[in-house]
């Protein structure tokens, strides 16, 4: 081009870009896993594309679920045909097994071999009889199916044109045409669009005569428009709403109009709409200027361009789709939104938060535990940590409802290890561990090689009590819970126990240690402490926890219990620990009768009144609550027994092991015992009895 | 006479959903021309394998959202460089290099049948341009102000993500447990008028409601 006054600027066209619904991935997720397995070969998709609908935003070429092979499992009908806004496009999809192949495809290679297919369309003549075809596409992917997570790469063939067509004019349609012949045309293209049969073609002929009637035709039917008009364009469907460019599906219709009916001027007609209607504003009309191939014999197959851009980047594209495919997150937030339910509809001051974070330590995993467990993940509790040296028994399952048959074959699994499966199974989301491990008991003497090995178990106990939020007391013994009540005290943690009769049942939480107040000291009026801290199991002792295993009956080493008790029992410390942890106080909570309640909800707590003690039975099929304060000469609680631990550490607990009395001493209960016996009461001679002070439970 | 079609105590019988919704989609075409029409997507009866045009849904779709410039919803993760030295595309002039625009967000929208409830449901979807689902939260923030006060201070609406009922992958949904007391209530006035609520007016006052929520306003017209 030589002249120098008005050089035409190349024609510039604005890229496709794709969007491909989530239903696709899910459609094409289960057509891999169960049909294609391990099979990469190459898929024929559809994709679908109409003209710009909007001013402000371009459209895209998109991939629905419908764009995979024909889906039997679909109830919908499918609404691909004769569907305006989805012109039906042939692309093809190449996805591979491992990120590696996915990298190393060779894109150069698939991008021409494409390019090659809308060549020969357009040589053959069939882009005249189905022309969508001039917008075929291409995908790569790789579909990470154990993440979900799905990386792929469009690719839109165009066919360079060398040298490129040249820009003469572009102008709005409205601009172009007169205003009878805009209204001319709108109808037509408005008729073309309303017909099942036509509205998804996204290639025409406009052929506007002299007295301004508009006609749209079929490309097939070139031959016979020529002649007939005043103004000929070629129309297409437009995806691109910018006022400057036109799209790219240009690009390929140009090649064909150039290879096959050798015309150097293009007036085309990008056909865009607003509301459904067309919009002559919106759609632009230009006339391009292209170079004919001269002397060729036989057209050779121009290069092709079409890797999407991401963001500007020549990059592939991914998403994750976990959130609605992983079936663990889909569990979760089905768990979730029960809990919300039951906030929105019942108690919405409840404190959701709190309970996905606290963190439970179960020691004891039987007829206790396992309840406890399944309550707390009721309550979307997550994380849970058994400690039980016990194997799962022949008679266990029946009663310990974490447990199945297959965990008691052989040599029995241990129910910690059992346990934490059991959670996993019911809910994959749960954070849990089992820890095997004996908790050192009072009154059990231990020989000096075996000092070592019980202290280290102290110091796992004491270690795991601190990394807990919250520690459930489920042991089978009265002995088994003196050093966890200790160890809660003095850390200050909550500690809920349950403990089993025959046919009846305590549940209590222990109040705050007696340091809770204020650690530094400055608090020195202890005796107001103590007022206000409520007691723990053995503040009510008057002797120290003795060994009750030996010289038993065999009746009495099991613990036998009515079957309906554990899961009361275990239900009820569940929820006294979730009362604890919405009221305001925390363990600090003074406790409530349910004499003395309002008889309704508590201001304090959402959930109603929170008692210290809850004791029942199934004799009577009775409940009261019973409140009691700490006692000064507690062996587990007291400000003696915890600082003296403080002081002394392991030898203090060895002591304790070895030698019971040591608590009486320390505690003052040993005086306190000489005293009541040297007091000479007058008891009256009846048959009354006082009841006796001393649980033995 | 008992057609099967008549609201009863707020609730709807598949048969009377399938008329109130073509009643409600007609006046919507008719009077709420800023917004593109329901449409209704029959359930394929798959014993019989035809359309049963009973039994569907009223979908409204690609509904569109400009927001301001975000950041990426992409997983950033999975962005790696890949090697790009193997022999690039020619750089190719004729391709317009495009500015970051406004992001896009289009939504979904399903009027679905409750068989449990008895009621209509409003299941909605976002997504953006290149199809990456919207969290709730980016979608709160599409909401109208007064959309997202309503849905905070009322107790009778409640967005849920659950299972859409036919498409098999979680959508957001209105929960239908209130729907029922306060389709009551909105009925009062026909029933002291001496009138039952009729069929072809439950949806469109079920929407007054619902579609406020989710920032779809009805003209006041289609209450006629």
């Amino acid at each position: 081009m030589s002249e120098k006054e008005t050089s035409p600027a190349i024609l510039q066209f604005a890229p496709l870009n794709s969007s491909v619904d989530e239903g696709f991935w899910h459609s094409f997720s289960s057509l891999k896993l169960d049909k294609l397995g391990i099979d990469d070969s190459p898929i024929s998709i559809t994709g679908f594309y109409g003209p710009c609908s909007h001013p402000q935003v371009s459209n895209h070429l998109t991939l629905l679920s419908e764009s995979l092979p024909l889906d039997e499992q679909s109830s919908i009908a499918s609404t691909s045909h004769g569907n305006r806004n989805k012109c039906p496009v042939p692309g093809i999809l190449y996805n591979t097994n491992t990120l590696e192949s996915f990298h190393k495809l060779d894109k150069q290679s698939l991008l021409k071999a494409e390019a090659n297919k809308i060549w020969d369309d357009i040589q053959s003549g069939k882009a005249l009889e189905d022309p969508a075809v001039l917008s075929r596409f291409l995908v790569i992917s790789f579909a990470d199916l154990k993440k979900w997570s799905f990386r792929y790469w469009f690719a839109f063939p165009a066919l360079v044109l060398d040298p490129p067509a040249s820009l003469v004019d572009l102008k709005p349609a409205s601009a172009y045409f007169s205003s009878e012949e805009a209204e001319s045309v709108s109808a037509a293209c408005n008729e073309w669009r309303h017909s099942d049969l036509t509205t998804d073609v996204p290639f025409f002929l406009v052929s506007v005569s002299s007295d301004s009637k508009t006609s749209i035709r079929h490309l097939k039917d070139w031959e016979a428009c020529q002649g007939d008009h005043h103004k000929l364009l070629f129309g297409f469907y437009d995806p691109c709403h910018l006022p400057n460019n036109p799209g790219w599906p240009l690009r390929n219709y140009l090649a064909l109009i150039r290879s096959r009916w050798n015309l150097e001027t293009v007036w085309f007609f990008c056909y865009r709409e607003s509301r459904g209607f067309a919009d002559l504003n919106l759609s632009l009309v230009g006339q391009a200027s292209v170079t004919l191939a001269s002397g060729e014999s036989a057209p050779t197959v121009p290069n092709s361009v079409g890797w999407e851009l991401n963001k500007g980047k020549r990059v592939p594209r991914s998403i994750s789709l976990a959130n609605s495919m992983d079936p663990t997150r889909l569990a979760v937030s089905a768990v979730d939104l029960n809990l919300k339910l039951m906030r929105w509809r019942a108690l919405p001051s409840l404190d959701l938060n709190v309970l996905s974070s606290v963190k439970c330590l179960l020691l004891g995993a039987g007829t206790l535990g396992c309840q406890v467990a399944r309550t707390l993940m009721g309550w979307g509790i997550r994380n849970i940590t058994f400690v039980d040296y016990g194997k799962v028994a022949m008679s266990n399952p029946v009663r310990q409802s974490l447990y199945t048959f297959e965990d008691c074959v052989g040599r029995g699994e241990f129910k910690a290890v059992a346990a934490v499966k059991s959670l996993k199974q019911i809910f994959p989301a749960m954070e849990s561990s089992g820890v095997v491990m004996a908790i050192p008991m009072p009154g059990h003497p231990i020989s000096s090689q075996e000092e070592d090995s019980i202290l280290a178990d102290c110091k796992r106990l004491s270690d795991l009590i601190e990394s807990h939020d919250a520690v459930f007391l489920l042991t089978d013994t009265r002995e088994s819970r003196w050093l966890p009540s200790l160890l809660c005290a003095n850390a200050n943690k909550i500690a809920i126990n349950a403990a089993l009769g025959f046919d009846s049942y305590m549940v209590m939480r222990h109040g705050a240690g007696p340091t809770s107040l204020s650690d530094d000291m400055q608090n020195l009026d202890m005796n107001k402490t103590n007022k206000q801290r409520l007691g723990c199991y053995f503040c009510n002792d008057v002797v120290a926890p003795q060994d009750s295993m030996t010289d038993r009956t065999l009746d009495q080493q099991c613990t036998v219990t009515r079957p309906g008790l554990a899961p009361i029992a275990g239900a009820l410390a569940v929820e006294l620990l979730v009362g604890v942890l919405q009221h305001p106080l925390g363990i600090n909570a003074k406790g409530d009768n349910s004499s003395l309640s309002n008889g309704g909800n508590n201001d304090d707590s959402p959930l109603g009144i929170l008692p210290h003690q809850i004791r029942g039975s199934v004799s009577q099929f009775s409940q009261i609550t019973l409140l009691g304060q700490a006692s000064n000469s507690c062996t587990a609680c007291s400000e003696t027994v915890i600082s003296e631990y403080r002081e002394r550490g392991n030898s203090f607990i060895l002591e304790a092991i070895n030698h019971p009395t040591y608590l009486e001493d320390l505690t003052g209960l040993t005086e306190l015992k000489k005293a009541a016996n040297s007091f000479n009461l007058d008891w009256e001679d009846d048959d009354t009895d006082d009841e006796d002070v001393a649980v033995d439970m | 006479m008992n057609s099967g079609r008549e609201v009863i105590d707020g609730r709807l019988t598949v048969e009377g959903f399938s008329v109130a919704a073509r009643a409600f989609a007609d006046k919507w075409k008719t009077h709420n021309q800023s917004l593109p029409p329901w449409s209704w997507v029959p359930l394929i009866n798959r014993t019989l394998l035809l359309s049963n045009q009973e039994e569907g849904y009223l979908s409204l779709e690609n509904i569109l959202i400009l927001s301001s410039l975000e950041e990426s919803t992409e997983d950033e993760s999975l962005n790696v460089a890949t090697e790009c030295s193997e022999k690039e595309e020619p750089v190719d002039h004729t391709i317009l290099v495009q500015n970051q625009e406004n992001e896009a967000h289009y939504y979904d929208f399903h009027i679905v049948y409750s068989a449990s409830y008895k009621v209509p449901v409003l299941y909605f979807r976002g997504y953006c341009s290149g199809g990456q689902p919207l969290s709730l939260d980016v979608i709160k923030k599409d909401l109208p102000s007064c959309s997202v006060s309503l849905l905070l201070q009322s107790k009778w609406t409640f967005i849920t993500q659950e299972e859409h009922p036919y498409l098999n992958r979680p959508w957001f949904k209105l929960h239908p447990c209130g729907t029922e007391d306060w389709i009551k209530l909105l009925s009062q006035s026909s029933i002291s008028a001496g009138c039952q609520m009729p069929v072809e007016l439950y949806l469109v006052s079920w929407f007054s409601v619902v579609g406020q929520v989710v920032g779809l306003r009805i003209p006041l017209e289609m209450l006629n």
